[in-house]
């Protein structure tokens, strides 16, 4: 339990924990089952593990280069050789399962002091030439017994959890796939793709048993030379009555790929579409919603992106579809839900210099940007204790 | 060196001669095909003068580090692989496999540093060749090359631009030449509208609206200046001599395979329409795609966006190859900069002239060579660094042009046709 929370939501008082720092820029993140642990994936290829404990002995976050500072003490998983696109762990929390970019999944065995590979499967999704296979999302059964992988080969591909052999394939996307979830019930998997069709599987007949029109989240005008958007993000409320997809509508370009950040929300009885949300006006929006979680209140929660490298937190009813609250942030890539409910953690991007084009910069001076990862408590903060005399 | 009284002739001296011993000749073939009236001499070196290009532009950008400059594994590397090619010890990125397999017929310069990071500057910085400013505007490539090796006795526009969205002449492109050595632009591929007369006009008829079009220009002709009335006349003969060649653009002679080969996509069709043009002897073909400017989701753009060159490019080298026009054809791939190695905050690449690669093949160049190379982390260029200049005259000595002792005159005023401070790339010249 965090020390520093109260038991009760208030995300209209949230506030940043901590700032957890990489020297990288990270790509996904999620808090392990006991919520003792975040863990990171990064484009250097590795898996960060920082516990939380130790945060409230780390220095204060600042938006500075590692170097300066003492940072969190920290793990490193190494085992993948491109960037680790996805992170899932298995419901009794003692398997950490990654993917990366190059197709490649690895489960981790937690209950060492250095969590190490216990299986990986290279090229899970092997692509062809010129058409590398990406994993860009990956799911586990209620049961933690089955993975779910999919990417840019546009098939669901299962896995045994305990051993990493092949359990089977779902076939039914035109697609890149980018998003899955699994429905509360256990039963149904549902995975979105670039094109806004969202298929709903039946886990155990393996078929498409309903598809969801989300093409909203897709443009393809005349002159674009890609299809873009499509479904980066899928969540279940707690009691599987509503889905919501984030992407965005109205891509202007296949270049800087800008559109309107963007949820649809859908009734899962009906599969029909219910509302859908938009950011806060006031700032420009700019791409899509990467992350989504319902909170234990039913309150939605997206990460957007706007205009010049920063992104929103919004808090949604999705009863009406107001914005409760927003946080800004740095730009990030992934969103996940503490097994409290109280805090959520988000990989960010921190420029490590000057960014936009050319160099600005001495050669020895020019590089890569930062990765940190956010935790944000959704819970009025504390007083301070009171000082002793 | 003769002085040419044309105001904005070039004056190289090879060229020259070759113009006046071609004119002579045509003089007298009026209207046939020259090849057998010809002494055989000559003929084979006005053949060897008949120097083509393709000249593939990337508009926005595409990435070196992406394509043919790659550096997995390195802070700013990106997620792709790089794979094998057919130059051994050399290696592309793995989204051109089919380039990557025939790179032993492709020249490499991966160490181009330009100067210009914006795209409103830097595209006609770049396809100008950014010489010292002289007060004039330059032309473009494609008019530059059309002027200075004048035009093929073909009774084809020399400068045809393949692009997306909508044709006309580009008469902007020919800079202080005058409108005469603009483009004709063909909008998606497809050839100039009306190039297919009305069956309700009659051939008498339409005689006899040309005489009354003749008779209208020369009044309008009267007190105006040559060189933009001129334009008017070359663009009309042009689009007219061009309503003879409907078969260069008529998709249902193309093999099955070849669209195939090419792809459906906009760059398949535009290259394979490109291959027709230069079989059909067009002198200059420029092919364009837009949208390369990938700020934002770099990677997932440029998984879908390179193959879509790779495999009509890699195709085309080699019917280029296959038909014995790649020894005369020089083939040009590039952009106004390369992309930046630091990626952004939207998993995007900024623009980067600080060091980035250009593909080329054919004339006048070493094949299967690599020219240049950039640091470990591909942020920075080793050793040699070769801006646009350097390229331009490379260019114009790969067509047997001396950049050093040829040059335009524009109103009396001489002008070196590539930036007088630099000179050819030797390594990469055969």
């Amino acid at each position: 339990m965090n020390p520093a929370a109260s038991t009760k939501l208030a995300v209209t008082k949230s506030w940043l924990r901590t700032t957890l720092e990489h020297d990288r820029q990270l790509y996904c993140c999620l808090f392990s089952r006991d919520g003792r642990f975040v863990f990171a994936g990064c484009q250097d290829g590795t898996i960060l593990r920082w516990p939380l404990e130790s945060i409230e002995k780390a220095a204060a976050p600042r938006n500075k280069s590692p170097k300066t500072k003492t940072p969190v003490p920290r793990t490193i998983l190494e085992g993948h050789t491109t960037w680790v696109s996805r992170l899932a762990i298995t419901a009794d929390g003692k398997r950490l399962v990654s993917s990366d970019l190059h197709g490649n999944l690895i489960a981790w065995d937690l209950a060492a002091k250095k969590p190490a590979p216990a299986w990986r499967v290279n090229n899970a999704h092997p692509g062809r030439p010129g058409d590398p296979g990406w994993i860009r999302a990956i799911a586990l059964t209620s049961d933690g017994k089955t993975l779910i992988s999919a990417g840019t080969d546009a098939i669901i591909r299962l896995w045994s959890v305990a051993d990493g052999k092949p359990a089977g394939t779902l076939d039914g996307h035109r697609g890149d796939i980018f998003s899955l979830a699994v429905h509360p019930d256990g039963r149904s998997l549902v995975s979105g793709d670039i094109f806004g069709t969202v298929n709903q599987w039946d886990l155990s007949k393996r078929k498409v048993v309903r598809v969801l029109d989300a093409a909203q989240l897709h443009t393809r005008k005349d002159n674009f030379l890609a299809d873009v958007g499509g479904v980066r993000s899928l969540a279940f409320d707690a009691k599987g009555t509503r889905l919501a997809c984030g992407g965005m509508t109205d891509a202007k370009s296949n270049a800087f790929c800008p559109g309107h950040p963007a949820v649809l929300l859908f009734d899962w009885a009906s599969g029909k579409q219910t509302r859908l949300l938009r950011m806060k006006k006031g700032k420009a929006d700019d791409g899509p919603i990467n992350g989504l979680k319902f909170l234990a209140d039913g309150t939605l929660v997206g990460q957007g992106e706007r205009l010049h490298a920063v992104c929103s937190l919004e808090f949604w009813n999705p009863d009406d579809g107001k914005v409760l609250h927003v946080i800004d942030t740095p730009s990030g890539y992934d969103l996940d839900l503490h097994p409290d409910g109280q805090q959520i953690c988000t990989p960010v991007w921190i420029a490590n210099g000057r960014s936009g084009n050319g160099r600005h910069a001495k050669p020895d001076e020019y590089k890569a940007h930062f990765g940190h990862v956010r935790v944000y408590q959704l819970t009025e903060k504390p007083a301070p204790a009171p000082a002793k005399t | 060196m003769t002085e040419i009284t044309h105001p904005h002739a070039c004056q190289g001296l090879d060229h020259d001669l070759s113009r006046r011993q071609a004119l002579a000749i045509l003089g007298g073939a009026a209207g046939t095909g020259i090849g057998g009236l010809l002494d055989p001499t000559i003929a084979a070196e006005v053949k060897r003068k008949q120097k083509q290009v393709l000249f593939i532009w990337l508009d926005g950008a595409m990435s070196q580090l992406e394509t043919w400059d790659p550096k997995p594994g390195t802070e700013f590397g990106g997620p792709f692989r790089a794979i094998p090619t057919a130059i051994p010890g050399v290696r592309f990125g793995e989204l051109v496999p089919a380039t990557a397999g025939i790179a032993d017929k492709l020249t490499v310069i991966r160490c181009m540093s330009t100067k210009d990071e914006n795209h409103s500057t830097g595209v006609p910085r770049i396809q100008r060749g950014d010489p010292k400013n002289r007060g004039v505007t330059y032309p473009f490539l494609g008019s530059a090359i059309t002027k200075l090796l004048g035009p093929p006795d073909n009774h084809l526009p020399p400068y045809m631009h393949i692009k997306p969205g909508r044709g006309g002449y580009m008469w902007k492109d020919a800079g202080f030449l005058g409108p005469r050595y603009g483009a004709l632009g063909l909008g998606d591929g497809k050839p100039p509208i009306h190039i297919r007369r009305p069956e309700s006009l009659n051939q008498q008829r339409v005689t006899v609206r040309d005489q009354l079009r003749q008779q209208a220009n020369r009044r309008f002709t009267t007190g105006r200046l040559d060189r933009f009335i001129s334009a008017y006349d070359y663009s009309f003969d042009m689009a007219r001599q061009l309503t003879r060649r409907q078969d260069l653009f008529d998709p249902t002679t193309l093999p099955a395979s070849d669209i195939q080969r090419y792809g459906r996509h906009p760059l398949g069709r535009h290259l394979l329409q490109a291959r027709r043009l230069l079989e059909a002897g067009v002198q200059f073909v420029k092919v364009t795609s837009y949208h390369w400017d990938t700020h934002g989701d770099n990677f997932n753009m440029h998984r879908v966006m390179v193959p879509q060159v790779d495999r009509p490019f890699a195709a085309l080298i080699n019917d280029l190859e296959t038909r014995g026009l790649l020894e005369n054809t020089l083939v040009v791939l590039m952009s106004e900069f390369g992309r930046t190695p630091k990626i952004n905050s939207r998993c995007g690449r900024d623009h980067w002239p600080e060091a980035w690669s250009v593909m080329l093949a054919g004339s006048g160049l070493k094949p299967g060579l690599i020219a240049g190379s950039t640091t470990a982390n591909g942020a920075f260029c080793q050793d040699a660094e070769y801006d646009i200049g350097h390229l331009f005259h490379t260019i114009f000595r790969c067509l047997g042009l001396d950049a050093k002792t040829t040059q335009y005159v524009n109103n009396g005023q001489p002008l070196p046709i590539a930036h007088e401070e630099m000179d050819v790339i030797k390594e990469v010249l055969a």
